[in-house]
């Protein structure tokens, strides 16, 4: 060392600057993921505004989505359609809140991930060792995520742009979803500074997603509540109407309700200390022994916590479904022309209850499929994370550590479909309306198939590609679901049709169960699920 | 406990620990190389090596949490692959200590009792007490040394015959750290084996009976501590009235200097026959040995190469 003596004023000019690189490693840390979903939310933009001309050159396909635009539980699920007579419009409601609600779930992992869970592991501690501060690399990684719903802005508005559709309507509808993305940002890292560990603030973050978007769908199904709309960004982006009101105020609010907690976050931060919270950390408390007398009870005390939060969510979601399904039905009944149209589309007895509660038990498979993905995934976290070694070191064999997982898990799917089952049926006797529970029961079990086989692709994944194990076991469930739909906008052959489980999936309680179908789809699960558990035999573990 | 062959009657002498030419390859790096081990019922065996030799990998191949290459290893004559039956006879102490967050040191005491080989209670919450763990925090809360001593506690208070401890004591204070030497001696006593992976040399010297000293995935030499001594060089500072013999033609002997009047020192390795020959002219009135230490034994090993 040359420069030995240096006068602490004079602080060499050629440091680099650390922020810099503090936003380096942000970007770093999320831009394959980030990339995916901006290819996605203006990928699947783009191929739904392509397909506007084929369906509308097909009368049948017209009528068809007429009447499936005018079922009322697709509206709620989807959002009021506007301008639908329009591509843009169209496509904004066709795949507008599924774009939205992507963005809003991978902003939130993603600054959870990229923050309090750096933080969680102690990386941070040495970042901080260095020149910056917490309050400076909170701001940094979060800027670092917002990037991404700003890039998926622009990426859509061009897309819808050069397919033809007005300027105007594509500007709305590209800031309304990115303005989404940037709130959920937001409303994690204020998260990840209020509690001191990942898992509360990814929590709380898609509990507003959840109790938002949950807000929007009753605005659209209940009448007397459509203000709630405005109090949700989900709501705010319909509020604002691309392509046939194209409002700039339902985006103020929302530009300023992001901005609002995005300058909470530098605030909330600079109050806390690194590794803590505005919340207290517990320092002590008695032993709760339950449930830790083995693997199998240890699985099921770990699931309990979580299936709570989804549970809540679902049930909440099919209570509304419930509460709708009378005046909905009898709305359809009161329309025999409409109710016609719906069954020409393949939606037949969607003017009685029963009928109406089958079309949406089937798309309970998705948030199922999700959750089983998830906890699988967090299985696999926690071996890679070494959470999982001092069990493993005991006399436990592989198969039965991962068994009791999937065990549990499955009581666990089980319970949040019968929860959905409960709830739908408590809507409809509330309202006084005709279901009998065995009916709502025997519906959302009929769905049971389809997670299953998310749970299967989920456990083939932990035991031969372990990284794949928290994304793929979403596939059958969401991906089925897409691929349907998108088979049935482009027409595509009925074998491309055939490949999603939903095609198989019988409308129970309306008829009875496809037994061959359920057979099928189990079996291939439980082919899936015992190659996986032979995989997971037989590799190294990830500690 | 009887430990029977595949015919069903009884094996004498069967090793805690065996490893046959075990060997992992990640792609084209060869992590252990054809480790050929037996570590002895009983025994408390130091397993010594720089970072990145392949210490780690040999306790993860030992207790079946990766599948070898090509080799086997054995605890107690089960193969390691066979968890069920292997690991009813070993405690485990990894060496980052990862736990349930939301779990308090007491909760995942009691997991581990209930999942685990039988758990002797009196002496595990004797163990809490020596070692000064607050069980009653949830475990985000604890430091590295709290988290290891956790493990530390589950291992040594279980009855398991074989603990394999991959650098236990890397987050403990020297206090701490003497209970742990007291707890691997207490084990030692009960008949236990001790498979330690330490870089803690005077740790290692105070414990082990026998070191194995792993340089690139090989074992470069496996001996008891006295003997591998005996195989490096000590120092030997003679004083002498007759004149400086002169020992640069002896085997054995190296960095031959005067320290000062009718003084001699140098360096001895192998055995110091020759050496006292040559000495025997030179009227010697006093004659000092110094064995080396484990540290130095263990720089000489890796002290140009660092360990690859």
């Amino acid at each position: 060392m040359t420069a030995a003596v240096v006068s602490p004023a004079a602080r060499p000019a050629s440091l680099p600057a650390p922020g810099r690189a503090v936003s380096r490693l942000a970007i770093r840390q999320i831009r394959r993921g980030g990339l995916i979903v901006v290819a996605l939310t203006s990928g699947m933009t783009a191929m739904v505004a392509a397909t506007f001309d084929t369906v509308m050159a097909d009368p049948a396909a017209a009528g068809s989505l007429a009447a499936l635009a005018g079922n009322p539980a697709v509206r709620t699920l989807f959002g009021t359609p506007a301008g639908l007579d329009t591509s843009g419009g169209f496509t904004v409601w066709r795949v507008g809140t599924f774009t939205a609600v992507l963005l809003a779930a991978w902003t939130i992992m993603a600054t959870t991930r990229i923050t309090r869970g750096e933080e969680d592991t102690g990386r941070w501690d040495v970042l901080l060792a260095g020149r910056i501060t917490l309050r400076g690399a909170v701001v940094r990684h979060l800027t670092a995520v917002m990037l991404v719903p700003v890039a998926a802005a622009a990426a859509m508005t061009t897309v819808l742009t050069m397919s033809g559709t007005p300027a105007g309507g594509a500007l709305v509808h590209g800031i309304g979803t990115g303005l989404i993305g940037l709130f959920f940002a937001a409303a994690a890292a204020l998260a990840a500074q209020i509690f001191p560990a990942r898992t509360p603030a990814t929590g709380t973050a898609f509990t507003v997603l959840g109790v938002t978007l949950l807000a929007r769908m009753v605005g659209d199904g209940i009448t007397a509540l459509q203000w709630l709309r405005w109090l949700s960004p989900f709501g705010l982006t319909e509020l604002s109407g691309p392509y046939l009101h194209d409002r700039v105020v339902p985006l103020v609010v929302l530009l300023a309700a992001t901005a609002a907690t995005a300058l909470t976050v530098p605030v909330a931060a600079a109050r806390r200390e690194v590794r803590g919270g505005l919340t207290a950390a517990h320092t002590g408390r008695p032993a709760r022994l339950g449930l830790l007398g083995g693997v199998e009870q240890f699985a099921v005390r770990r699931v309990l916590r979580p299936l709570a939060g989804w549970a809540l969510g679902i049930g909440a979601y099919f209570l509304l479904v419930g509460l709708t399904a009378v005046s909905v039905t009898e709305f359809l009944a009161a329309n025999p022309a409409m109710a016609g149209q719906a069954a020409e589309a393949g939606f037949a007895g969607l003017g009685s209850v029963t009928g109406f509660t089958a079309t949406l038990f089937a798309l309970l498979a998705m948030p199922v499929g999700g959750f089983v993905t998830v906890r699988l995934g967090a299985f696999v976290a926690a071996e890679t994370d070494r959470r999982l070694v001092l069990l493993t070191a005991q006399p436990i064999s592989r198969a039965r550590l991962l068994g009791a997982e999937i065990a549990a898990t499955t009581a666990a799917a089980v319970t949040l479909v019968t929860v959905a089952g409960l709830a739908t049926w408590t809507g409809v006797t509330a309202i006084g309306g005709e279901l009998p529970l065995t009916a709502a029961l025997q519906g959302v079990w009929n769905t049971l198939p389809v997670a299953a086989l998310g749970l299967g692709v989920c456990v083939l994944a932990t035991g031969w590609a372990p990284r794949l194990a928290g994304t793929v076991g979403a596939l059958p469930a969401v991906g089925g679901f897409l691929l349907l739909v998108i088979a049935e906008s482009v027409g595509a052959p009925s074998w491309v049709r055939e490949i999603s489980p939903y095609a198989h999936l019988a409308p129970v309680p309306l008829t009875g169960a496809d037994w061959t179908a359920t057979a099928v789809m189990l079996a291939v699960a439980a082919v899936l699920t015992g190659a996986g558990i032979a995989g997971f035999r037989l590799r190294d573990l990830r500690s | 406990m009887t430990v029977v062959d595949a015919k069903g009657s009884p094996v004498t002498d069967v090793p805690a620990l065996r490893a046959s030419g075990l060997t992992k390859r990640y792609g084209r790096l060869t992590a252990v190389d054809a480790l050929t081990l037996d570590v002895p019922p009983g025994e408390v065996f130091g397993f010594l090596g720089p970072n990145g030799a392949g210490k780690s990998t040999t306790i993860r191949l030992l207790l079946g949490l990766a599948r070898p290459t090509a080799g086997r290893a054995e605890v107690f004559g089960v193969d390691a692959a066979d968890v069920t039956r292997a690991h009813r006879r070993v405690a485990y102490v990894p060496a980052d200590v990862a736990l349930w967050p939301h779990l308090t040191g007491a909760e995942i005491l009691h997991l581990q009792e209930r999942t685990g080989p039988g758990t002797d209670r009196a002496y595990r919450d004797e163990l809490v007490e020596r070692f000064a763990l607050d069980p009653s925090k949830p475990a985000r809360t604890y430091s590295t040394g709290n988290r290891q001593k956790v493990a530390l506690v589950a291992a040594f208070a279980t009855r398991a015959p074989l603990l394999v401890l991959d650098e236990p004591t890397s987050g403990l204070d020297p206090l701490m750290e003497r209970e742990f030497r007291a707890a691997v001696r207490a084990a030692r006593d009960r008949g236990r084996t001790v498979f330690l992976s330490s870089h803690q040399l005077a740790e290692v010297e105070a414990v082990c009976d026998r070191v194995g000293i792993l340089r690139a995935g090989r074992l470069a030499e496996v001996a008891a501590i006295s003997r591998l001594r005996s195989l490096h060089r000590a120092e030997v500072t003679v004083t002498h009235t007759g004149p400086a013999p002169d020992l640069s033609t002896v085997p054995g002997v190296d960095g031959v200097s005067s320290a000062g009047d009718g003084q001699l020192r140098f360096t001895l390795t192998g055995p110091p026959a020759p050496a006292l020959r040559a000495l025997a002219a030179a009227d010697v009135t006093a004659l000092a040995v110094r064995e080396p230490s484990l540290e130095e034994i263990f720089l000489d090993y890796y002290g140009s190469e660092n360990g690859r």
